[in-house]
C-alpha cells in the first residue's frame, strides 16, 4: 500500500513538475501593515503597506516561475508569529526583519548565510552602503539583504513655526540646540498659537523611548555597554529625560497621546512637532496637500542635537532566508531577494533611506519630496548595542520612562529600576 | 443465526469503540500537552534554540519555578497591614459564625482558607538588600486578580438585572435579549477594536459626550487610573450574554406560585426580587460567578490589544506575561513554570465548583 501511494505521489510530481506546468511557490512574511488592491505597479504605489505590496505584487507577475503567497501576519506579533512557525519547523521562505534581530536569529543558526549566492543570485553587495553592509552582517557572514535604513525625524508644521517666529531666511525651522532653547521655543509656540509644541506616542510603542536614546547618546552615553553591563541610572540619562519631562511639567507637551492620536494632533495642527519615523515622510507630504487637513506647510527635519554629538535612533528593514531552505526553493527565495533588492528606489520613496550607493546617487532619490531636508539624518544614525534581547530590553525601557510621565513616578527610582531590570536580561 | 450472533459486540466492546474517538483526541490534544507543559517547565528551553538543537534544553528541576515566584532574601512578616488584617478578621469571623452556628460548615471553610492565604501571601517580601528574581510576576498576579476581582462581579450583577427585566414573554423582550446576547458572539479582536474607538479622546463617543458637557475627555487607555476600568467595561460588555442566558434559564425554573404566594404577603418587586428571586437563584448564582472566574482569570486579548499591558505595566496580566516569555523572549521553560500556576488557582476553583455542584440543598 505504501508503495502504491509512493508511486502514485511521484507520478504526481513528474506530471506538475513538467517544464512551465507549475511555478515554484514562495511563502513570504512581512510586517508594514495591510494593503489590499496594491496591484503591481510600483511607482504610484504610496505608503509603507502599499508600496512594499505592489513590489511582491510586481514579482510574482514578473518573476518567471516563482508565486509569491504573503502570509497573514500582524504588526505587533510579527516576531512571535516568525519564531512559532520556526519552532513549528514551518517558517517562511522569505521574511524582513529588523537589523536589531539578526543576533537572536543568526545567532541560533536560523538564518541562511547568504554572501556566497548574492552574485549568481543578481544582487550587488558592493552596491550597497557600508553601513548597509553592516546592518547585515553578522560575525563575518551576510545573513540578509537590506531594504532600508530608518530613523526618527522630527516633523514640522511649518504654518505653527511660522506664528511663533520660528522659521529661518532660507525657509527652515528653527529647532532648539539645548535642553533649555527646547522649552523657550515651546513657550514661543505655545503663547503665539495656543498649541502644544511637540507630540509623540509616548504612550504604548516606544517612540518615547527612543527619543531618551537619541538624547543619551547625543551626550556619549549608552544604556549598556558591550561587554554587558547596565548603565541607566545615569546623570546623562537624567538628564535626558528632563529634557522631556519639562514639557510636559510646562504644559507644551501631552504625554499620554498614543501613536494614532499623537499624529492626529500633528495633521489637526495641534502640534508644532511631531517625532516619528522616516516612514510617514510621503503620508504627511500627502496629507499636507489635501485642503481637508489642518497640516498645510510640512516640513521634515534631521533630529536637532540638544546636546554635544548629533544622534537619532535608527534602524534597518531586511530580508533574510530561513537556513532550513534548500535547493529549488531557495533558489526561487534569492529571486525574490534579488527582485526587491531592485526595488530599491520604489521603497525609498516611502522616507526611508536607500541603502544601494546607486539609488542614493541617482537624480529620482535627491528629488524625492523632502528629501534634502532630511539629509543629515544618514550621518547621525545610531542604535544600542547588539543584545539577543533587544525586544524585552526595549520594554523595560518602554514601561519605566512610561511610569515617569504617565504616573509620576519620579526620575531616579524610575531609572534605578530599569537598570536592575535590563541588567538582568543581560545576564539570563 | 451464529453468524449473526457473532457480530454483536458485548456492551462493554461498544462502550469502548464509542468512546475512543473522545479518548484518543482528548489524549493527544489535551493530557499530553497538560504533561509535557510540565516537563518543559522543568527546564531552560528557549523555544527557538530547541526548534533547531534538540539537545538545547537542560534539566533544572524547580528552579524555574524559583526565578519566577521567589527571590533573594525573601522574609515573612507583616509587611501588608491592610491585606493581612483583612485576613485575620476574617479567620475570626470564619470562627466565630460557625461556633455560633450561622456559617454552613463549608462556608466556613471556604472564608477560613481564603482568610488564610490574605495572612499568608501579601505577608513576603524582600528583606534587607533582598530582591525578588523576578519582579513583575507577582504585580502581574495582582493585576489579574483585581481584573477578575471587578469583572466578575461585574459580570454576575449586570447579568442579573438584565435577566430579571428581560423575563418577560413579549416580542420587544425577545428582541433585547437577542440583542444583549449578541456582543458575546463577537471575536476578542472586533470587541477591543470597538472599544478603542468608544475610549479614543479625540473621536470616541465617550469623549464626544464628556465634550458636550463642557468636560476634558479622559485618555482612558494610557491614563493609570481608568485603563484598568477600561478594559473591565470592555469585558463586561462582551461576556455579559452567556451569564443573562444561565440567569434567564434559573429564572424560568422559578415556580409562578412562589411569586403569587409572596405577592400574597405583600412582596412585589424589588422585595419579590429580594426574598424570592435571588435565593431561588443561588445556584446559577453560584454556577456563573465560578464559570466567569475561571474564564477571566485567562484574560489576555484585551490587555494586549487595548492597552498593551500598559501604562507602566498596569494592565499586565498573567495570560500576557505567559505569551510575552514564551514567545517575545523565548524562555518556554519560564513561561510554562507560570502556565502551571495559573492551572493551578484555576483547578482550585474547578475543585470548588465541583464541591459545590456535588452539595445537596440545604
Amino acid at each position: 500500500m505504501r508503495h502504491v501511494l509512493l508511486t502514485a505521489a511521484a507520478a504526481a510530481t513528474l506530471a506538475t513538475g513538467a517544464p512551465g506546468a507549475m511555478a515554484q511557490e514562495v511563502t513570504l512574511g512581512r510586517f508594514f501593515g495591510a494593503c489590499e488592491n496594491a496591484g503591481t505597479d510600483t511607482t504610484t504605489s504610496v505608503g509603507e503597506p502599499c508600496i512594499i505590496q505592489s513590489i511582491i505584487n510586481a514579482a510574482d507577475a514578473e518573476i518567471d516561475g516563482v508565486s509569491i503567497n504573503t502570509l497573514p501576519t500582524d504588526w505587533g506579533n510579527y516576531y512571535d508569529q516568525i519564531k512559532a512557525a520556526f519552532a513549528g519547523g514551518t517558517p517562511p521562505d522569505v521574511f524582513v526583519m529588523h537589523r536589531h534581530r539578526i543576533p537572536e536569529f543568526a545567532g541560533i543558526g536560523a538564518l541562511s548565510e547568504l554572501s556566497g549566492d548574492l552574485e549568481a543570485a543578481g544582487i550587488d553587495p558592493s552596491d550597497w552602503s557600508e553601513n548597509a553592509l553592516e546592518a547585515v552582517s553578522y560575525e563575518g557572514g551576510i545573513y540578509g539583504v537590506p531594504m532600508d535604513f530608518h530613523a526618527n525625524l522630527w516633523h514640522v508644521n511649518m504654518g505653527l513655526m511660522e506664528a511663533a517666529g520660528l522659521v529661518d531666511d532660507t525657509g527652515a525651522p528653527i529647532l532648539p540646540s539645548s535642553p533649555e532653547e527646547l522649552l523657550e521655543h515651546a513657550r514661543m509656540v505655545e503663547e503665539a498659537t495656543g498649541q502644544d509644541y511637540l507630540a509623540a506616542d509616548f504612550a504604548q510603542f516606544p517612540i518615547g523611548v527612543r527619543l531618551v536614546l537619541a538624547l543619551m547618546w547625543q551626550q556619549d552615553a549608552n544604556i549598556f555597554t558591550e561587554d554587558g553591563t547596565a548603565t541607566i541610572n545615569t546623570e546623562e540619562a537624567a538628564n535626558a529625560v528632563t529634557a522631556i519631562t519639562q514639557l510636559f511639567d510646562a504644559g507644551y507637551a501631552n504625554p499620554q497621546l498614543n501613536y494614532a492620536d499623537s499624529q492626529q494632533a500633528f495633521l489637526n495642527g495641534e502640534a508644532a512637532v511631531l517625532v516619528n519615523g522616516t516612514w510617514v515622510v510621503d503620508f504627511y507630504d500627502a496629507q499636507a496637500a489635501d485642503p481637508e487637513v489642518a497640516l498645510s506647510n510640512y516640513y521634515a527635519a534631521d533630529f536637532p542635537t540638544l546636546f554635544d554629538t548629533g544622534a537619532t535612533w535608527a534602524d534597518s528593514h531586511m530580508w533574510a532566508i530561513p537556513s532550513t531552505l534548500e535547493g529549488a526553493e531557495r533558489d526561487a527565495a534569492l529571486r525574490v531577494l534579488a527582485f526587491i533588492n531592485d526595488h530599491n528606489i520604489d521603497w525609498a520613496r516611502t522616507g526611508h533611506m536607500a541603502v544601494r550607493s546607486s539609488v542614493v546617487e541617482s537624480e529620482a532619490y535627491t528629488n524625492l519630496p523632502h528629501r534634502d531636508e532630511y539629509a543629515g539624518t544618514a550621518a547621525i544614525a545610531r542604535d544600542t548595542p547588539p543584545s539577543e534581547r533587544y525586544g524585552a530590553i526595549q520594554d523595560v525601557l518602554n514601561r519605566e520612562l512610561q511610569a515617569i510621565w504617565l504616573t509620576g513616578k519620579p526620575v531616579e527610582d524610575a531609572l534605578a529600576d530599569a537598570e536592575l531590570e535590563v541588567q538582568d536580561q543581560l545576564d539570563r | 443465526m451464529r453468524d449473526a450472533q457473532r457480530r454483536y459486540l458485548s456492551q462493554r466492546q461498544s462502550a469502548w469503540i464509542l468512546l475512543a474517538p473522545f479518548l484518543v483526541t482528548y489524549a493527544l490534544f489535551l493530557v499530553y500537552p497538560f504533561f509535557r507543559g510540565i516537563w518543559i517547565s522543568l527546564h531552560d528551553w528557549n523555544l527557538l534554540a530547541v526548534a533547531f538543537n534538540p539537545d538545547a534544553m537542560e534539566f533544572i528541576g524547580l528552579r524555574n519555578y524559583e526565578r519566577v515566584m521567589w527571590g533573594r532574601n525573601i522574609q515573612w512578616g507583616f509587611s501588608a497591614p491592610l491585606w493581612q488584617g483583612l485576613g485575620v478578621i476574617g479567620l475570626a469571623l470564619a470562627v466565630f459564625l460557625r461556633r455560633a452556628d450561622r456559617l454552613s460548615r463549608f462556608n466556613a471553610i471556604a472564608l477560613g482558607v481564603v482568610s488564610l492565604l490574605l495572612v499568608v501571601l501579601p505577608g513576603f517580601h524582600p528583606g534587607e538588600g533582598g530582591r525578588w528574581y523576578d519582579r513583575r510576576f507577582w504585580p502581574t498576579v495582582g493585576n489579574t486578580l483585581v481584573f477578575v476581582g471587578f469583572t466578575v462581579p461585574g459580570v454576575t450583577i449586570a447579568a442579573l438585572l438584565l435577566a430579571a427585566g428581560l423575563n418577560r414573554e413579549t416580542r420587544a423582550m425577545g428582541i433585547l435579549r437577542t440583542l444583549f446576547f449578541l456582543s458575546q458572539v463577537l471575536s476578542v479582536t472586533v470587541v477591543t477594536l470597538i472599544w478603542q474607538i468608544m475610549f479614543s479622546p479625540r473621536q470616541g463617543l465617550i469623549a464626544n459626550i464628556t465634550k458636550t458637557f463642557g468636560g476634558t475627555p479622559i485618555n482612558w487607555l494610557t491614563d493609570q487610573q481608568f485603563a484598568m476600568a477600561a478594559i473591565v467595561i470592555a469585558t463586561i460588555w462582551w461576556s455579559l450574554g452567556i451569564a443573562m442566558i444561565l440567569f434567564l434559564a434559573g429564572l424560568q425554573d422559578i415556580s409562578k406560585d412562589i411569586y403569587e404566594a409572596a405577592a400574597l404577603d405583600n412582596a412585589r418587586g424589588a422585595r419579590a426580587f429580594w426574598f424570592v428571586t435571588l435565593p431561588n437563584l443561588r445556584r446559577t448564582i453560584t454556577l456563573v460567578v465560578v464559570l466567569q472566574i475561571i474564564l477571566h482569570f485567562q484574560v489576555f486579548g484585551q490587555s494586549h490589544l487595548m492597552t498593551q499591558g500598559g501604562p507602566n505595566d498596569t494592565t499586565q496580566v498573567l495570560v500576557r506575561y505567559i505569551y510575552q516569555t514564551g514567545f517575545r523572549d523565548s524562555e518556554l521553560g519560564r513561561a510554562s513554570a507560570m502556565a502551571v500556576f495559573l492551572f493551578v488557582i484555576m483547578g482550585a476553583f474547578s475543585i470548588i465548583q465541583f464541591v459545590i455542584g456535588r452539595e445537596k440543598d440545604e
